[in-house]
């Protein structure tokens, strides 16, 4: 008998079902929506964040001085969370004396890549360098390309009066390499300090082969949470391995250190936060907007109920007066309002789909795939929007008095 | 004969207005008592005290055996649907369920719905041939005979009926009268009808006229 007080109510009064229906549909679709995007933003908005630089740097470990070795470097495209690493530099640091048209001067002398194309076997071709790493710099000039081309700070530049196109002579341990400045790099930073060389020559020069000072390394994470920042080494089994299974900085650093040996691997904190805070952020201004968009679906239906209460008050006092009580009444109006929700999620779920489609097309020129769990999600946002908007019409509904309402 | 209404001081305020005033009044098993008054007499407001639709502000009202006031809201609903039938003047049908569905709703808050049962009851008021079509497809007269279908269709032991033939012509009004004395006749159910009408009032048992809400005359129609 519900179910055809039901059927009855739906086919002999589609106006207000429609509307309610409509309102359920927005409000999910939008919440679909909202969801299906935010893991495509996050991810997008963590690769626009990769320009702030590297967000790991890996050192020597106490004790082995200048033991990073270049032959480990292709390790870091290889541990469990190589796909999140966008991009690595190594380098190498000696003072040496730098000669110049304009004065001879004693400074920093980095070996890097610039933008290496690295090879391991197994995995797709990836190119590696400063490029990569610090995308920031403003570079007047261009990269070195070949051996005996280098790039040159804004601040040593301007001290030994160079210019794309000068030759600066550096000198260590008796031996000379002969570089031609190609670039001048403003970073606002040490950097503007350093002339930056192609990596072989600089560890032929320091008498260095295969060592390294440092590799900055450049990976995609997820914000850092309370269970992120517990002390691995006081972790369970199953603590530990859930830690080491999230993309946490320190996690992701962590496979880095264990790839790379003699090495000791810590995030740069103020890049990493910044991130973690940027991107908590932003996912919060989605659930946000996620409620916000609920929460007016919540509305609507409420209104279009309250509406609909009003001219269905005889109906309820007629019920009530045939002996339904405030149990009975409510499982009609609730199993109305689940059968408009469930319909609303479906329909709900089928246009925030396409939403996100759109959006991820507009915005982020991507396609964008709805996981499967947004479909449950959809139902319950639905199922949530309906029973919210329908709390304050049922309460009037049972609050009607049959006496008052079919008098006369 | 056991009384199935007794009621001592009854009364019923709005704020300072009086709907009824101390009323006294016993209604035995399987009789037939009108209710007759002006408008505002108080007619109405005692129906719905014995319906359980209201609460007395003063004395006590018993409707076989049950104190009426010491209800709960749900209680007087549970009271509402095994113990009563009403039938109203303006009918009071879902539009958009079939007559058959209408009587079929009552049986559904009373307890399982039966089809072939409501069919029965649509069929003894004669409306056999009228069970799909909704109340908008019938005349005021088929309407009323639903609504008597639906008041009957639980077995109650009392029949309330607000003017229920006050939006009749005469001809109806006799069909639904007639309809009403053969149904009490077989299954010995009690009414109260409120009318304005002297002639409707002739087909009952007793009359009472109430006036501002006090009884103010009775006469016996036939015994009981």
């Amino acid at each position: 008998m519900l179910i055809r007080i039901l059927k009855s109510s739906f086919l002999k009064r589609p106006k207000p079902v429609l509307l309610v229906l409509l309102s359920i549909v927005m409000g999910s679709a939008v919440a679909t929506a909202f969801l299906g995007i935010s893991g495509e933003l996050s991810h997008k908005m963590a690769l626009e964040l990769r320009s702030y630089g590297a967000n790991i740097v890996l050192e020597p470990a106490a004790g082995e001085a200048g033991a990073l070795k270049s032959d480990d470097l292709p390790k870091i495209k290889t541990i469990f969370w190589k796909h999140n690493i966008v991009g690595f530099a190594p380098y190498l640091f000696g003072q040496v004396d730098f000669a110049s048209a304009a004065g001879r001067q004693r400074a920093v002398l980095a070996g890097t890549w610039f933008g290496r194309p690295l090879q391991v076997p197994g995995e797709p071709d990836s190119i590696q360098g400063v490029k990569v790493t610090a995308p920031w710099w403003e570079l007047d000039g261009r990269w070195p390309e070949t051996p005996d081309e280098a790039v040159i700070g804004a601040a040593l530049a301007k001290r030994l009066k160079l210019a794309p196109g000068s030759d600066i002579v550096a000198t260590a341990a008796g031996k000379e390499r002969r570089f031609r400045i190609v670039g001048v790099a403003s970073t606002g930073g040490f950097e503007e300090e350093q002339l930056f060389a192609p990596l072989a020559e600089v560890q032929a020069l320091l008498n260095k082969p295969g060592q390294l000072s440092r590799v900055l390394v450049s990976a995609l994470t997820v914000p850092m949470d309370d269970f992120g920042r517990k002390d691995p080494s006081r972790m369970t089994r199953e603590e530990y391995e859930k830690w080491y299974c999230t993309a946490y900085v320190t996690s992701v650093a962590k496979g880095v250190e264990e790839a790379m040996s003699g090495s000791r691997a810590k995030p740069i904190w103020q890049i990493a936060s910044a991130e973690g805070a940027l991107l908590k952020k932003l996912e919060s201004l989605m659930l946000l907007l996620t409620g916000l968009a609920l929460f007016s679906a919540a509305c609507a239906v409420s209104s279009s109920l309250m509406a609909a209460m009003a001219k269905r008050s005889p109906e309820i006092a007629l019920m009530k007066t045939m002996g339904a009580d405030r149990l009975q009444i409510a499982a009609i109006f609730l199993g109305e309002t689940l059968v408009i929700s469930v319909i609303g999620g479906l329909f709900g779920y089928l246009a925030g789909d396409r939403l996100a489609v759109v959006i991820s097309r507009t915005v982020f020129n991507s396609t964008v795939t709805s996981p499967l769990w947004l479909f449950p999600t959809a139902i319950g946002a639905a199922l949530v929007v309906a029973l919210a908007g329908s709390a304050a019409p049922l309460k009037r509904a049972l609050a009607i008095e049959p006496v008052r309402v079919l008098k006369g | 004969m056991a009384a199935i209404i007794e009621t001592s001081g009854l009364t019923r305020s709005y704020g300072d207005i009086c709907a009824l005033k101390p009323l006294d009044l016993c209604v035995p098993e399987g009789e037939w008592l009108t209710v007759m008054g002006h408008s505002g007499s108080g007619k109405s407001t005692l129906l719905n005290l014995l319906g359980g639709l209201d609460r007395p502000t003063g004395g006590s009202i018993q409707v076989r055996g049950t104190d009426l006031a010491s209800l709960s809201e749900d209680g007087l609903a549970r009271f509402r649907r095994d113990c009563v039938g009403i039938i109203f003047q303006q009918h009071h049908l879902i539009p958009y369920l079939t007559a058959l569905e209408n009587v079929m709703m009552s049986q559904y808050f009373h307890s399982v719905p039966d089809e072939a049962e409501a069919r029965h009851a649509l069929e003894r008021v004669g409306l056999g041939h009228r069970l799909k079509n909704r109340p908008g497809e019938l005349s005021g007269g088929e309407q009323q005979r639903v609504c008597i279908a639906r008041a009957i269709i639980n077995s109650p032991r009392l029949l309330l009926g607000d003017e229920p033939t006050g939006n009749l012509d005469h001809k109806s009004t006799t069909m639904v009268m007639e309809l009403l004395r053969e149904l009490r006749d077989e299954d010995r159910f009690s009414i109260v009808m409120v009318t304005h009408n002297q002639e409707v009032a002739a087909w009952g048992d007793r009359t009472i006229h109430m006036d501002d809400g006090c009884l103010v005359r009775e006469e016996r129609i036939k015994a009981c």
